[in-house]
């Protein structure tokens, strides 16, 4: 411990410990154990000019749509472990099947599999930012139509 | 001469007038007894005369005002900025304190990066995102992007016939965009 009090030693040491702990929490960075998928269910119609107030933070992606009306229906959020997946309950009957594929550079691939019923709609693979989104519309729904905005934000 | 040789390099320093009062006297009364001594001692002054002789003349003739000009020049000469920089640095970071900065700079730049790279994942939240693969079991599929708000849209048209879930509700146009 004498050594120690050298303050060139001292600072070495410093450094040294600096490196590891960014070096630790780089790798960490890239390897998330979990992935936290929420899936906000929409309907989105022409039949009011109603904007559902929770759903500010999204409405400016919701105005590209061109509907007059959007009403959050289910929001819903799950942790999926690496390599692992979900399944969400969709309003219709429907259902969602998220599953992470890759992390990389900060982007997270997603596997989303859309079901109604036991009819496979849609398979996709989507790679998005780590706290990004992207919507996934189209299936009618009590008059309008179901919009799903599906985020996921790295563990 | 015998068992004077260690008087010789005395004699030297004497001559150089580096003895003290006492090793001088010593020295003196010694040579005063001594011929071999004494002896060296005159041959030392003859080349140390010879020597100084030389030089002196020699000085003469060097010309020693250019040598005096440039040093002029030198205390005169302005000192670039980055000199007076690294004077003032060097009185307020010693080498002990700049140990610790260089450090502490790198784990400065580190936060600033891994900042960076967090703010980057924050503002990820209207990045595009881009759509690697897609199947629609033959329905039709609409891909937008669109860029002021950077959204990624993937929009199922969804065929009513035979689609029993669907066929009870009724069926809505695509969107407009």
């Amino acid at each position: 411990m004498k050594l120690l009090k050298k303050a060139p030693l001292r600072v070495l040491l410093f450094s040294l410990l600096s490196m590891l702990a960014v070096a630790v929490t780089g790798t960490a960075q890239k390897q998330p154990q979990n992935v936290e998928v929420r899936i906000r269910a929409i309907l989105a119609s022409n039949q009011s000019d109603e904007f559902d107030a929770s759903l500010k933070g999204l409405e400016k992606q919701l105005r590209v749509l061109k509907y007059r009306s959007y009403r959050l229906l289910n929001d819903e959020s799950q942790n999926i472990p690496r390599n692992g997946n979900k399944v969400f309950e969709i309003p219709g009957g429907r259902s969602l099947m998220v599953a992470p594929q890759e992390f990389q550079d900060n982007r997270i691939a997603l596997l989303v599999r859309l079901t109604g019923g036991q009819k496979p709609l849609l398979d996709t693979t989507v790679r998005i930012a780590n706290k990004g989104n992207f919507i996934l519309g189209g299936p009618p729904h009590e008059g309008g139509v179901l919009v799903l905005s599906i985020s996921a934000a790295m563990q | 001469m015998n068992g004077c040789e260690d008087k010789i390099a005395s004699i030297e320093l004497w001559l150089d007038g580096e003895l003290s009062g006492a090793e001088s006297e010593s020295l003196r009364v010694h040579m005063a007894a001594c011929a071999g001594c004494s002896e060296a001692r005159r041959r030392l002054e003859k080349l140390q005369s010879t020597l100084t002789g030389v030089l002196l003349s020699e000085a003469q003739r060097v010309d020693f005002m250019p040598f005096w000009r440039a040093v002029q020049l030198r205390v005169n000469e302005k000192r670039p900025w980055y000199q007076d920089a690294l004077d003032w640095m060097r009185g307020v970071l010693p080498a002990s304190r700049l140990a610790w900065v260089v450090p502490a700079v790198i784990v400065l730049l580190l936060a600033g990066v891994s900042l960076e790279s967090y703010w980057r994942g924050g503002a990820g939240r209207n990045a595009f995102a881009t759509v690697e693969s897609i199947d629609a079991y033959g329905r039709n599929v609409a891909l937008l992007r669109e860029y002021d708000t950077k959204t990624t849209v993937i929009w199922l048209y969804q065929d009513q016939e035979g689609e029993n879930e669907a066929a009870e509700e009724s069926a809505p146009s695509g969107p407009a965009f």
